[in-house]
């Protein structure tokens, strides 16, 4: 099937059509979807992707599902006619590996479709028009774009001058909130704050605003080098308002396959089941995070790879004389000085995509993924092009 | 493999867990726990006639369509799906000869039933529909505290156009879904033609969704869908799925057809990277299947039709009371409690539908392959027969 002018056309209009921006919003991989917006096909199944195009845009891992994954997932296909609740390898099979894996019940876990879903049901179940939602001024969008989706107010609290999560203005501004939503590492600033920083925050709100609820966001979890950090799983667990969100979209490398969760009390994740999209979750996502959960050494080896890959990329940018935030996650956030649409548009002329604007840093900072280390130093030649930095200034300053 | 006891654990804890607030899901979940009264059955031996799937699968085509994507140098399972959005559309499009504008793919029909009514009804505008009918609409409604109006179905278990018509008054959503999930009626054709847009003019802004699920398994000669009307008319919706003829219930994708002014205004409450990539790239297979080979589709509809008539038969020759089925189930009276004669299949490792309120003592029966029939029926056959002997 060729795609038609009239569809590119068409398709290529929905980047800056107001009705699809909410649902673009809404979903992480935002780049994914304007950038792909002239992908045609060749063949039904096969995409005729640039073979040179190189996406650092939308923080995916580079190399997709493990080996474990695949199997698994592949030996569903003859399931593939029956509905979730008949599939062999099951939701119940699922939340229980993932119950054991965190010492918890399975009714303290919701499962999702990406953890996208399980951002837009927190807002949509615990903030109103009486509730805000808080959260800082450079984090995630989903929260906030669920929030004026339902018209319900936002308290956006600025980072700090390192560009982390000012947690004592947000515990503040977090009095008579509905919905505290804390990125850890936050993206797009790659920050990280350590479970100690998390604990008082939470303690603090619990007690001060007992009826506000606090979202964790851990979609970066796994890519965390920084031993201050730790999951903040067993918080949930202990105060009945807070809950824990994961992926499957970035360490596990199933962003095309939609499988997330949350975990928290039995009580606020049932308030969470409630509002999940009935059979939302595909079988084979399901097969292949089930499958994904038995291969660790696997994800440490991503673990691995992405901090390496992750340093190299850090070092040109630092040896550059360009301040980055110390990233915890597979993507970075570089100040370059100039417009991230400029930086971004002079590298899409090199089949480069890099991250979207992040206010109120699109006039200074960048967010770049981590792709291959074959990606990355590709990339980073691309770089010094559009900087207009010689190979001396790169590589000497150190 | 066989059901092992973790599994019974498992599958009944579920409907303990008590944190499904949604009727639907309490339901599908009743089905589960009959399944697990039969543990100790070889679930390969278990013939599945509960859900309306298509027992054949979803077809070689789409096996490879699936598997190529984890060989494409680009790991396109890792990426984000949204680049197959807009390559689907544009087939669902040139399927029905419309714009891709028209088009909005969702995670199952499901999500497109969710994103209807939550856009469409409110606390005062009520949300109308057949009592029974598929539940989805319902369940989402009455989760947002929206108002509903159920309107009982005629003698013939067809939907009752009259009674709808006088329910739509003020409404904000008639769901018509049509072949009607359980019953299997079919409005007349020429029925439908005339109430839709009679609802629509005795209306000023109430939407119609007509879910179309079943559409593809349709014998009615004269039966067409309503898809060319949605397009001019704003008030209309069409929802279809991957989940039945095609054989795809598992991967989750489904779509809606309407005006472009009307698909706008669902993308505003819409989930955005709900469908996964393989699903747009099974679906994108199965469509371009039925490009290259238009009989695959009419085949699955006349082995369908075969394995209806014969379940029909069965029933119809003992007495029992059976609906006029234009759809891959049918739907019977079987003159027990249905939660008893669904407990009493599983157990002979037969699963069938779940109970649907008020319709006690009737039973929704998927239709399986000719072979799960005829195995079927004399656990069928056993089971009245001893409810029979027990009530004399």
């Amino acid at each position: 099937m060729m795609l038609t002018r009239r569809a590119l056309l068409s398709n290529a209009g929905k980047g800056d059509n107001n009705p699809i921006s909410t649902a673009v919003i809404a979903a992480r991989g935002r780049e994914a979807m304007i950038a792909e917006g002239n992908a045609s096909l060749i063949s039904p199944a096969i995409p005729s992707v640039d073979p040179d195009e190189i996406r650092i845009s939308s923080n995916e891992n580079p190399l997709g599902p493990g080996q474990a994954a695949l199997k698994s997932l592949r030996g569903e296909y003859d399931q593939m006619n029956r509905y979730p609740m008949n599939a062999r390898i099951s939701e119940e099979i699922f939340l229980e590996d993932l119950a054991k894996m965190h010492s918890v019940k399975t009714d303290n876990i919701v499962l999702g479709p990406g953890s996208a879903e399980i951002l837009r049901n927190s807002v949509r179940a615990f903030t109103g028009p009486e509730k805000p939602l808080v959260t800082a001024e450079c984090s995630y969008e989903n929260p906030v774009a669920t929030s004026e989706q339902l018209g319900n107010p936002v308290r956006a609290v600025p980072n700090t001058p390192a560009l982390g999560l000012d947690l004592d203005k947000m515990a503040g501004a977090a009095m008579n909130s509905g919905l505290v939503f804390l990125c850890n590492p936050n993206n797009p600033t790659g920050t990280v704050h350590g479970y100690h920083d998390i604990s008082t925050f939470v303690r603090w709100v619990t007690k001060e605003s007992p009826y506000t609820t606090i979202l964790i966001d851990e979609a970066y979890h796994e890519y965390v080098t920084d031993p201050t950090y730790q999951t903040s799983i067993n918080i949930a667990l202990k105060y009945p308002n807070v809950f824990v969100s994961r992926t499957f979209s970035k360490a596990f490398g199933m962003a095309g396959i939609r499988v997330g969760y949350a975990i928290g009390h039995k009580e606020t994740i049932a308030r969470l089941r409630s509002f999940r999209l009935t059979l939302g979750n595909n079988i084979l996502g399901i097969a292949a995070a089930v499958g994904a959960l038995k291969d660790s050494a696997h994800i440490n080896r991503e673990i691995a790879r992405n901090t390496l890959v992750k340093q190299f990329t850090l070092d040109f940018f630092r040896r550059a004389g360009y301040w980055t935030t110390n990233s915890q996650t597979n993507f970075i956030f570089v100040k370059l000085g100039i417009p991230a649409k400029k930086f971004r548009e002079a590298c899409a002329q090199h089949k480069v995509l890099v991250g979207r604007d992040f206010p109120p840093y699109e006039r200074t900072h960048c967010r770049i993924s981590i792709g291959t280390m074959d990606e990355m130093k590709h990339a980073t030649r691309v770089f010094s092009e559009v900087l207009g930095l010689s190979v001396t200034d790169t590589g000497a300053s150190n | 493999m066989s059901l092992s006891r973790r599994d019974f654990v498992r599958t009944v804890g579920v409907g303990a867990a008590g944190a499904w607030t949604s009727s639907l899901i309490s339901l599908r979940t009743q089905e589960a726990m009959a399944f697990a009264q039969a543990q100790g059955l070889a679930v390969d031996g278990v013939i599945n006639l509960a859900n309306n799937e298509n027992p054949l699968g979803a077809g070689k085509e789409v096996v490879d369509a699936i598997n190529k994507l984890f060989s494409a140098p680009q790991k396109p399972a890792g990426r984000y799906p949204s680049r197959w959005n807009s390559p689907l559309t544009d087939m669902i499009a040139k399927k029905f000869n419309v714009k891709p504008e028209n088009i909005l793919v969702g995670a199952g029909s499901t999500q497109i039933l969710v994103d209807v009514t939550h856009t469409f009804t409110s606390k005062e505008k009520a949300l109308v529909g057949s009592l029974p009918t598929y539940e989805e609409c319902f369940g989402y409604a009455n989760l947002m505290g929206h108002k509903t109006k159920p309107v009982p179905l005629d003698r013939t278990y067809r939907m009752d156009l009259d009674q709808t018509l006088h329910a739509c008054k003020g409404s904000g959503l008639l769901f018509y879904c049509n072949p009607n999930n359980p019953v299997s009626t079919l409005v007349a054709p020429t029925d439908t033609r005339e109430f839709i847009p009679r609802a629509l003019s005795a209306t000023t802004d109430m939407h119609i969704l007509a879910d179309e699920a079943y559409f593809e398994y349709v014998t009615a000669p004269d039966h067409e869908t309503l898809v060319p009307l949605a397009v001019t008319e704003p008030r209309l919706i069409v929802a279809r799925t991957f989940s039945k003829a095609y054989g795809m219930a598992g991967l989750r994708i489904g779509y809606a057809i309407a005006h472009e002014k009307t698909i706008q205004e669902l993308r505003k409450f819409h989930m955005g990277n709900s469908v996964s990539a393989l699903s747009y790239v099974a679906a994108i297979a199965a469509l371009d299947r039925d490009e290259k080979r238009p009989s695959y589709i009419p085949d699955e509809k006349r082995r369908n039709r075969k394995a209806r008539d014969f379940a029909l038969r069965f029933f119809r020759r003992r007495g029992y009371e059976a609906t006029d089925s234009e759809a891959n189930f049918i739907f019977v009276d079987i003159q027990m409690p249905v939660e008893m004669f669904q407990a009493a299949c599983a157990k002979r490792g037969l699963r069938v539908g779940r109970p649907f309120p008020p319709l006690w003592t009737h039973c929704r029966i998927s239709i399986g392959t000719m072979d799960e029939m005829k195995r079927a029926m004399p656990i069928f056959e056993e089971v009245l027969e001893k409810a029979n002997t027990q009530a004399a």
